[in-house]
């Protein structure tokens, strides 16, 4: 009996998801419990296992193509079943998918999208056959003459066929760019390894057109995917939130000097580790900046599920340390460091980024002495953390030479008032300027 | 330098040579007071007198053998077959005999005999007399085969066909006779056998064609240019010995060939052709060779069927094209 | 002579004369192609030899070969519709004039080569020996071809088989331009028929009683199983060797003096000295002739071009 293979909701406010890469092909036969494909949501890659064993008789979303949650892509069964019925069935719709979540974007990335090449390449199904003298040229020009698809009798891939191939190497994004601003990709000149052309490349041909043509529009970046959601999410913050900050500055002596120790004794913990220690202690005492306003009134959760903001390649996410309040500074450490290595590669399941109480924000590396966060919505605080840097300070009326660093909270105000916030701030500062309390 | 007909090069280059050297004599049906029912022989006789200017009886078995037989008794006779057609009709005397006396005894004889005459279409003869034979003698070793079509090419082969020792066959054009071109008066002008010429550059495709067809392969070849295909056509004017080095360094370059003659494609020297380029330039090659030849029909009498069979020009062109794929 | 075979002999060349001279007409109006070897002045030969025999019996012909088609049988039109090439002709349009053949009519063909038809007339009187019919073979040929080696092949074989066969010199003097007695060792070519152990006479060619005499007695040796006989025909070629011969070779007095031997006037004057033909049939068979021969250019110059989609039909017989 033929079954449905759906796109599965994974995560909460997954709506769709774009299908990467079917591991079993079309015909081929799947096992349950065993990788059936790969898709893709909010940049990440997830593999699914198929539910049922069988031969997967039908592919109905085909790989590149963003199916709504619960839509069916596949149908798996026995050789030779009649599946017409349930291939009616399974359509997918364009309408959204009833969950009532704030929306997330589908994870379409165009430049990855299978077939867009502009360059003709033969799908090699069978032998290929080229005349000799094609091969010949094939040879002179260094390349492999089955790359080319060929316009003579029955595709056969003759002298001019050779003559004309330009191997094009480009970056996905450099294509989609060309793409867009209507330039050929191959005009670029490639500065990428063995001459691939990156969208640096694109962007200079374009500016050099427009230096030529007398007339500069800009770049048009694509907002899809992921930076549309997360704008969505950054409006609805300021939507939704009645958001102001408090900032503070902390001296790192003391926490320097721990840091030391444990380097000393070779153990490796970072001074985000020390923020989130700290942070997480901070909100088991003031448990007001761990809650979030509902529809049924505001909830003071009484877990710390920390998220940590990380910059990856594929831009920002929140990965979380779930029970930070239940962790020691070395389980906090390594949970980081795992979080991050693997927000960076895109390894992240959803609950590994989800479900955060409250957000650490760090731009420390960047230079940036202090910045306003806003809220991780729908939590209700945030903290942002600026670089620690040696600053003149005074103190017992002298001027001594302090690491400094500075931490802005911004907070709900629905949800709490200006002191309580104040208080859970100057909390902070306290553990991490006295960092013995935090071991 | 004169300008010649074809027919008065001939002429002209039998009687230099007949000058040249007392054993040259020529014997053929209608040579004598007629010189020729194609005037080659024109008052020859006149000159040289009717010993070494002869009429035969209508008996080309006998006569070529006669000139096998002399030739190999030190003369060096040149006789005429008023139709090239009428080899057949002496054989035994051209294949087993002239072409295999100087092998079977070892190397000691010398058969320094001219068999030459025309051949072809153009006059409405119909089948027995309008054929195309050289071919069949490309095959059976001890022949010579040469081929001119142009005055000069007729002049400067005889020469060189008269002063071998070998036997030759010397292939006229009936439909060639009357035309006219620029021909060395020098009496020791000669062509070398064994150089094929190449008569028009190109890169795109190698047409090889002898005869009549070398001027139809340039028109072909005119007509290409206008659309862009550059054609590179050879003549090889002599099948035996044949230059294929030329034709195969030609095929190198453009990558395609086609052969075309007047004789049937099947068996045609066309093929022998094809197949050696492709032994010898395989690699180079974009496309299979084609061959363009008659029919295997019998030359019809009727001038629309005798079209019919023959090669045309714009067959010529659309096989260029059709090596290019287009 | 019966008279009625006398009268069809006269008609018969009559018609000749007139076929071969309105194909010289069309040749030189640039309506044949290739060229025409005319029979003008030989008739006599063809159409006596001729009335001597069926439909079932053979001959073999030349180039010079629309007098002994027409004389054996051919029509007028189709003869004519084949040397213009035409599809209605004897042979499509594909042999035109030198290849008219009419197997109908016992016309094993006329062959381009000389001498090339005598071999094949040896084996048309084989076979008519081998299924023992009543019937024999003529082989016209020439004086030119009466020196090729295949004639004296076919002498040997004919006589050594006994073979019911007449071979039929048609000796008008000239190869192309060369005199016979620049190419014929002997005189009389029929003297050669002793070398081949068979009888030989030489004839007047345009005396039709004279032809018709050794005709009968080779006749009568042939369906007697007796084996072949050798009919020299001393004649003359009126016009050249092929329309635009331009007859170097020889004197226009000699042509002229042959003219007056005209075979169809002696013919005529013969018939009606002897009181076997009135002038007025004599004229209406000629006027008969001229009339056949306007229709026949009528129906040859109307017949249409043969396809060139059908040029590789008959290649090989297809069962």
């Amino acid at each position: 009996m033929a079954e449905k293979v759906i796109m599965p909701k994974q995560g909460l406010q997954m709506t769709e998801g774009t299908i990467t890469r079917w591991i079993v092909r079309e015909g081929e036969n799947c096992v349950s419990g065993q990788p059936l494909f790969e898709m893709e949501t909010d940049k990440l890659v997830i593999t699914i296992d198929a539910n049922v064993s069988g031969k997967l008789l039908k592919i109905i979303a085909p790989e590149g193509a963003t199916v709504p949650i619960t839509e069916t892509i596949a149908i798996v069964g026995q050789a030779g079943e009649d599946i017409s019925a349930l291939l009616a069935q399974g359509k997918p719709s364009q309408a959204n998918t009833p969950v009532a979540t704030p929306l997330v974007v589908p994870a379409v990335a165009p430049a990855q999208a299978a077939g867009s090449t502009p360059i003709p390449v033969a799908a090699p199904a069978g032998p290929v056959y080229a005349t000799p003298r094609a091969r010949l040229r094939a040879e002179e020009k260094n390349m492999n003459v089955e790359q080319v698809a060929g316009s003579g009798p029955e595709g056969l891939i003759i002298e001019r066929d050779v003559l004309a191939f330009t191997p094009l190497k480009a970056t996905p994004l450099a294509k989609a760019i060309a793409r867009q601003e209507g330039v050929d990709v191959s005009d670029a000149t490639g500065s990428g390894s063995h001459g691939k052309v990156t969208r640096t490349d694109v962007d200079a041909l374009i500016a050099a057109r427009k230096g030529t043509q007398g007339t500069r529009h800009g770049t048009l970046v694509p907002y899809e995917g992921k930076r549309k959601m997360i704008g969505d999410k950054m409006k609805e913050s300021l939507y939704t939130h009645a958001q102001l900050s408090h900032q503070i500055k902390v001296d790192m002596s003391r926490a320097v000097e721990l840091r030391e120790s444990f380097k000393a004794a070779d153990r490796k913990v970072s001074y985000n580790d020390f923020i989130l220690m700290a942070t997480a202690r901070a909100l088991m005492d003031f448990p007001v900046m761990n809650a979030e306003l509902t529809d049924k009134g505001i909830l003071q959760k009484d877990y710390v599920h920390l998220g940590m903001a990380v910059d990856t390649p594929s831009g920002l996410i929140v990965p979380v340390i779930r029970d930070a309040d239940l962790m020691r500074l070395g389980e906090i450490s390594t949970c980081a460091a795992e979080l991050a290595d693997k927000a960076k590669h895109g390894k992240l399941v959803p609950t590994e980024y989800t479900g955060s109480s409250f957000t650490v924000s760090n731009l420390g590396m960047f230079g940036l002495e202090c910045f306003v966060p806003i809220l991780n919505t729908p939590e209700s605080g945030i903290l942002g953390v600026g670089k620690i840097e040696k600053q003149p300070v005074v103190f017992n009326d002298e001027i001594v030479i302090r690491p400094m660093m500075c931490l802005t909270l911004t907070y709900d105000h629905r949800v709490t008032d200006g002191a309580p916030a104040a208080q859970f701030l100057a909390r902070v500062k306290q553990y991490l300027e006295n960092p013995f309390l935090l071991l | 330098m004169s300008i010649k007909t074809y027919a008065v090069a001939i002429r002209d280059t039998i009687a230099q040579e007949m000058r040249h050297d007392d054993k040259v004599f020529i014997m053929g049906e209608d040579i004598e007071v007629l010189g020729g029912i194609f005037g080659c022989t024109r008052d020859l006789a006149k000159e040289f007198g009717t010993e070494r200017v002869r009429n035969t009886p209508i008996t080309e078995a006998t006569f070529v053998g006669a000139g096998v037989g002399a030739a190999t008794a030190g003369m060096r006779p040149i006789v005429e077959l008023m139709y090239m057609d009428f080899t057949y009709v002496a054989m035994d005397q051209i294949l087993n005999q002239a072409a295999k006396i100087r092998y079977m005894f070892g190397g000691k004889a010398k058969v320094p005999l001219v068999i030459r005459g025309q051949q072809g279409i153009g006059r409405g003869n119909a089948g027995q007399h309008s054929q195309s034979v050289e071919s069949l003698f490309m095959h059976i070793p001890g022949i010579k085969v040469a081929c001119p079509s142009t005055p000069a090419e007729a002049a400067g082969l005889l020469r060189t066909a008269i002063r071998d020792d070998n036997p030759v066959l010397f292939f006229e054009h009936k439909a060639l006779y009357s035309t006219k071109g620029e021909v060395p008066d020098d009496p020791e002008f000669a062509i070398p056998f064994g150089k094929a010429v190449i008569k028009k550059e190109g890169k795109d495709v190698t047409i090889v064609a002898n005869l009549l067809y070398v001027s139809k392969a340039l028109e072909a070849a005119a007509i290409l240019e206008k659309e862009g295909i550059s054609a590179e056509v050879i003549d090889p004017l002599t099948l035996v010995p044949l230059d294929i080095d030329t034709i195969v360094k030609s095929v190198q370059k453009t990558g395609r060939l086609i052969t075309v003659h007047e004789a049937h494609r099947e068996g045609g020297w066309g093929a022998e052709i094809a197949a050696q380029v492709t032994e010898k330039a395989f690699r180079y090659l974009d496309s299979p060779p084609i061959r363009l030849g008659a029919k295997q029909c019998t030359l019809p009498f009727n001038l629309g069927l005798e079209n019919a069979v023959v090669p045309q020009v714009d067959q010529i062109v659309q096989a260029a094209k059709q090596s290019l794929y287009r | 002579m019966d008279r009625e075979r006398a009268l069809h002999i006269y008609a018969t060349m009559n018609r000749i004369r007139k076929f071969e001279e309105k194909a010289v007409q069309l040749f030189e109006a640039n309506k044949l192609r290739g060229s025409v070897h005319l029979y003008i002045g030989e008739e006599a030969i063809a159409a006596t030899v001729c009335s001597q025999m069926t439909d079932q019996d053979y001959i073999t012909s030349t180039h010079r070969g629309h007098g002994h088609a027409i004389a054996k049988g051919a029509t007028l039109d189709r003869a004519l519709a084949e040397l213009m090439g035409k599809a209605t002709g004897y042979c499509k349009g594909r042999g035109g004039s030198m290849h008219i053949a009419d197997l109908e009519k016992g016309n094993l063909g006329a062959n381009a080569i000389v001498g090339g038809g005598v071999p094949i007339a040896v084996g048309g009187a084989l076979a008519q020996k081998m299924k023992g019919e009543k019937q024999f073979t003529v082989s016209f040929f020439g004086d030119g071809a009466s020196n090729q080696g295949t004639v004296h092949e076919s002498m040997n074989l004919a006589s050594l088989w006994k073979l019911p066969i007449i071979f039929i010199c048609e000796n008008n003097g000239f190869g192309i331009s060369v005199p016979t007695w620049q190419s014929t060792s002997v005189k009389d070519v029929s003297v050669r028929a002793a070398g081949y152990n068979m009888p030989g006479e030489t004839v007047d060619g345009n005396d039709v009683m004279a032809i018709d005499a050794a005709v009968e007695r080779a006749k009568t040796r042939a369906l007697n199983g007796e084996g072949p006989s050798f009919i020299e025909c001393k004649t003359y070629r009126w016009k050249g060797h092929w329309t635009g011969d331009p007859e170097t070779y020889r004197t226009r007095e000699e042509v002229a003096s042959w003219m007056e031997r005209c075979p169809i006037k002696a013919f005529r004057a013969y018939l009606l000295k002897n009181g076997i033909a009135q002038e007025k049939e004599l004229d209406d068979i000629e006027n008969a002739a001229t009339a056949e021969m306007e229709a026949a250019t009528e129906f040859a110059l109307n017949s249409p071009e043969p396809d060139p989609a059908q040029v590789m039909d008959d290649v090989f017989f297809v069962g």
